[in-house]
């Protein structure tokens, strides 16, 4: 399939196939995929690019599972370096920002697999952070997580998801995907649910009316062909539920984990792998670009590569910094919407639901990107 | 009314469309033009019954040395080798033309075994003659009026030249063989062909090809006028302006701002990638390995973006020691290293018998090409020493100077220049360096550092400046450039330095520098992500496996990478990684290495599990395998 015969498929509006997911990865000229997917974007987003004031709490790196792409997780309880907060411990986490006066809207919680921890421990944690704000949404527990509860705690995985929900759950995170093909799972995630199981937990959370994000760890032992098939796989549930609201590629990190003689994906491939998603799923809205892997100069750059989401102020990030990532663990609100204008792109804050907080001249005053001869220009004596 | 100026040339297809306008009375009552044998050219020129001859470079070389000539060149003016081998590379060309053998001693098999080892040009002739002689302005202006006739003729000139041959077969196989200019590649082709000459004859003598110094007009820049108006109806679609200079068609100001502030950020990268890619078609991105070696921190310049100066009486100063030196460079040497980008503070205590020695000692005990001292440095020393900046030039370039680096240029316009670094050569005394620098047959690189506040007209003028300047000289190799770091530094600014303008600044910079052939990428201040995405942005070269930075990386750019780093970001960008010299000429490939070398040798990150193999193989000669980021602190 050649690149034209594609483009014109794309602007048809049909779906591609995995013939020509495949003949885009290998497509030599980045600037034309770039340019396909920026149409794609720019079709459904316009100049928007989208983000939001958030907070990370991954309670525990205590993990039954040793995936090894992972420099976060510990095996067990007193293992060097491994820490499990208590309930106090992760809702001051929360009141601290509340105290600080940080408008976050969304928590975004993430753990290891811990066996030695109630199923009362998570309940107890959302409903305790909601105690504190009400309004705020929790994004909690990847469906590596939820299908742990359902074994551990012997539970359907719809029971979990209910129960989680009392507590105060409202959506899913998309981690934990890493790439579906069993023969890397094998390799690099044994001990992690399957891709169906994976997929399962997404189509159950759907049909109780959670909405969720999904991913794809790429960069690794992957080839290009279980990268497609894992997109095809992701795109054919969201054509079964439509619950999927963003998709997030994320790249693998080699350092202080088992793989780390591997060396990462660089910034070229990055970009393809935005811009392939971007063209291949055209049934989920959003295109995230995770700045705290991707790096604040990639993701910025990303927004032209098919991306419309940057993800959000985010604090304290420690499972990427863990395996090496040399972003800063935050931005504050006037970085990020430097991040966005300056790429020429209309910054537009949001909830974990895409519904518009802050835009235009409500969200800082607006620096336009081409400047006026200095009037601004200080120097510090 | 003065002498008539003596031009000797070999007749032949080659060079006939530089004479033709000659022999049809341009400028006739100047020129008296002779038709003689190479070796008879040779010897006109030799005994002075030849003011000017058309000749090959090795002659320029050969005279040079066996009759201690000073010898200057046209600029602008070559006969450069061009398109593909024939099908038969016999060389037997139709009857009644001479075929390159006779007329300049080469075959093809010579000329595409040059252009693929070096990936540089193969110069057949040019004009030259004594420094004496009386070539001006004038006479360079009617040499290039002859060329445009005969360009004009060639077809009939062919047909005359075969007397009644097939002049199909001429106008094709002439067209196909030669082009006619000495640009920038071309002076590079040139200096790479001397140094080869230079090592098969075992000849300690440097050959630079110096310019006539009268012969070049002072370039004029155009005027940049902003705020751009509006596009004019008559203006070409930005559609239409992005496919002209993809193809290489010359930007005005106005267009160049055009495309700045409208054309969206990939379609002006596919434009530069273009562009690139029929500069440079082989997909082959270079870079060099070289050690940037500051040798003094102290400097009077106190410029307000840099973190790196101490102020001359600081205790945090420093002047390198021979021995530090000596440590410095035995290891870029050890490291595959091939040259020293000699930079340092303006540091009022050194005279030029300081950086005199330098080289000398430096060019005795290293085979390191010296990359040395930044306009900025040469204007100072002219200053303290009372001499030229011409004067100051060839003293260095005597002791061993082999090419100047193109910084501080920063942004060439004195408004923005005194706001930031008032102490700094204005714009003027940059370009004249640069400009005398080509002129002695030193070849430089060019750079822009923004982001400090400046308006889109500042870059554009900035870019039209080198270019007037390289359509003079031709001198400038590269063109690199990087948004101002401004972590530490005393100037607090909020412009925008992020990676998407500095991928559109690139792609500008390379669809406007349409006479500069290589344009560097900057991963050291955008890091490899940015850097690799560059060369998808018109970029060519990724500059320097670098054994050492002291300036930007104290400002916040602490990226890092080993030749095998950058290898595999190239190869994973879809390109074909090759070394190069400053020349640009491509070095031979190198024998792989003992993979064991690359993991132990490599330093591990912070955080990193700590790698329990210690450095196995001895560091060769061959850098692939080394980690080549022993950054900073050193000092």
């Amino acid at each position: 399939m050649s690149f034209s015969q594609i483009r014109d498929k794309v602007h048809a509006g049909e779906s591609l196939d995995f013939a020509d997911g495949v003949a885009l990865f290998r497509h030599p000229n980045l600037l034309d995929l770039g340019q396909l997917a920026n149409e794609v974007r720019e079709g459904l987003h316009g100049q928007r690019t989208y983000f939001n004031r958030n907070m990370h709490i991954n309670a525990t790196n205590v993990c039954v599972a040793s995936c090894l792409f992972c420099s976060f997780a510990r095996l067990k309880v007193g293992d060097p370096g491994a820490y499990t907060m208590s309930l106090e411990e992760a809702w001051g986490r929360l009141r601290a920002r509340i105290e600080a006066k940080d408008p976050i809207t969304e928590i975004h919680i993430v753990n290891g697999l811990h066996d030695g921890l109630p199923f009362s421990y998570y309940t107890d944690l959302l409903a305790g952070l909601k105690r504190l704000a009400p309004t705020i949404h929790l994004k909690a527990f990847t469906a590596v997580e939820i299908f742990f509860f359902h074994r551990h705690f012997d539970m359907s995985v719809a029971e979990v998801l209910e129960k989680l929900r009392v507590a105060g759950l409202d959506s899913l995170p998309g981690g934990g995907a890493e790439i579906f093909s069993p023969r890397v799972r094998k390799k690099i995630c044994d001990d992690k649910c399957t891709a169906d199981e994976w997929l399962d937990v997404h189509r159950t959370a759907h049909r109780l009316g959670l909405r969720s994000n999904c991913t794809m760890l790429y960069g690794h032992i992957e080839t290009i062909e279980e990268r497609v098939e894992h997109l095809l796989r992701l795109r054919s549930l969201q054509d079964e539920t439509g619950g999927f609201q963003t998709f997030i590629p994320l790249a693998f990190h080699p350092d202080g984990n088992a793989m780390s003689r591997l060396p990462g994906p660089t910034g070229v491939e990055d970009l393809r792998v935005y811009a392939v998603s971007r063209l291949m799923l055209n049934n989920i809205p959003h295109l995230k670009a995770y700045w705290i892997m991707l790096g604040l100069k990639t993701a910025q750059t990303a927004q032209w590569f098919g991306a419309n989401d940057l993800d959000g102020t985010v604090q304290e990030e420690r499972i990427y910094h863990m395996a090496g990532a040399e972003t800063p663990q935050g931005l504050n609100l006037a970085e990020l919407v430097h991040l966005i204008q300056s790429a020429g792109r209309v910054p537009v804050e949001r909830d974990t639901l895409y519904n518009v907080v802050a835009e235009g001249s409500a969200l800082l005053p607006a620096r336009p990107f081409r400047r006026e001869v200095p009037s601004h220009l200080e120097v510090l004596q | 009314m003065r002498a008539r100026l003596r031009l000797a040339a070999v007749s032949s297809l080659l060079t006939r469309p530089l004479t033709d306008g000659i022999e049809h009375g341009l400028g006739s009552d100047g020129f008296e033009l002779t038709f003689a044998p190479l070796a008879d050219c040779e010897r006109r020129l030799a005994v002075g019954d030849a003011d000017l001859a058309l000749l090959p470079p090795a002659s320029y070389r050969a005279l040079a040395i066996a009759h201690d000539l000073d010898l200057r060149v046209v600029p602008g003016l070559a006969i450069v080798a061009a398109g593909q081998s024939p099908t038969s590379v016999t060389a037997v060309e139709p009857s009644g033309i001479e075929p390159l053998e006779v007329a300049f001693g080469v075959t093809w098999d010579t000329v595409e075994r040059w252009r693929r080892q070096s990936g540089l040009p193969y110069v057949y002739a040019l004009w030259f003659g004594r420094a004496t002689a009386a070539v001006d302005g004038e006479v360079a202006r009617l040499l290039v009026q002859s060329l445009e006739r005969g360009l004009a003729q060639l077809p009939a000139s062919a047909r005359a030249e075969a007397h009644g041959g097939a002049p199909a077969g001429y106008d094709d196989r002439s067209a196909h063989k030669a082009r006619y200019g000495l640009g920038s590649q071309e002076l590079s082709g040139l200096g790479a062909y001397f140094e080869h000459l230079r090592l098969a004859e075992k000849s300690p003598v440097v050959t630079r090809l110096r310019l006539f110094d009268f012969a070049y007009l002072p370039e004029k820049p155009q005027t940049v006028v902003w705020p751009r108006q509006k596009a004019q109806s008559a203006e070409p679609s930005l559609d239409v302006l992005l496919s002209d200079a993809a193809a290489g068609k010359r930007l005005s100001p106005a267009q160049g701002l055009r495309l700045y502030e409208e054309a969206p950020l990939l379609e002006l990268g596919a434009a530069a990638d273009e562009r690139r890619r029929s500069l440079h078609p082989g997909n082959v991105v270079t870079y060099i390995i070289d050690r940037n070696v500051n040798y003094t921190n102290l400097c009077v310049t106190a410029c307000k973006f840099c973190n790196f100066y101490r102020p001359v009486k600081s205790k945090d100063g420093y002047t390198l020691s021979r021995e530090v030196l000596a440590q410095k460079f035995a290891e870029t040497v050890a490291m595959g290293g091939i040259q020293i980008l000699l930079q340092g503070g303006v540091n009022p205590n050194l005279p030029i018998t300081y950086y005199e020695d330098l080289f000398r000692w430096t060019k005795a005990n290293f085979p390191l090409a010296l990359h040395a001292l930044s306009p900025e440095e040469v204007n100072f020393i002219a200053g303290i020493e009372r001499l030229t900046i011409r004067q100051v030039l060839e003293r260095l370039v005597a002791a061993g100077l082999d090419s100047v680096p193109g910084g501080g240029a920063e942004i060439l316009d004195d408004e923005i220049r005194h706001r930031i670094s008032p102490l700094k050569c204005s714009t003027d005394i940059w370009m004249q360096v640069m400009r005398e620098a080509h002129a002695i047959g030193l070849r430089t690189t060019a750079t822009m550092v923004f982001g400090f506040g400046e308006t889109p007209a500042h870059i554009v003028k900035h870019l039209e400046r080198l270019r007037a300047l390289q359509d003079q000289t031709s001198g400038f190799t590269a063109f690199i450039c990087w948004p101002f770091q401004a972590e530490g530094t005393r100037l607090k600014l909020r412009d925008d330095t992020t990676a998407t303008r500095y991928l559109r600044v690139f792609s500008l910079a390379r669809l406007y520098l349409d006479n500069f052939p290589n344009l560097q990428a900057s991963w050291p201040t955008m890091g490899p992500a940015i850097g690799q995405s560059a060369l998808r942005f018109g970029g060519n070269d990724f500059g320097s496996a670098m054994i050492e930075e002291n300036v930007v990386s104290q400002a916040g750019a602490v990226f890092k990478l080993s030749a095998d780093d950058i290898e595999r970001y190239l190869r994973a960008a879809g390109f074909t990684p090759r070394r190069r010299n400053m020349r640009y000429e491509l070095l031979p490939l190198c024998e792989s290495v003992d993979p064991k070398l690359e993991t132990s040798a490599r330093v591990p990150s912070p955080g990193a599990r700590t790698t329990t193999g210690s450095t196995t193989g001895k560091v060769t000669g061959n850098v692939t395998g080394a980690t080549l980021a022993i950054i900073g602190a050193e000092n």
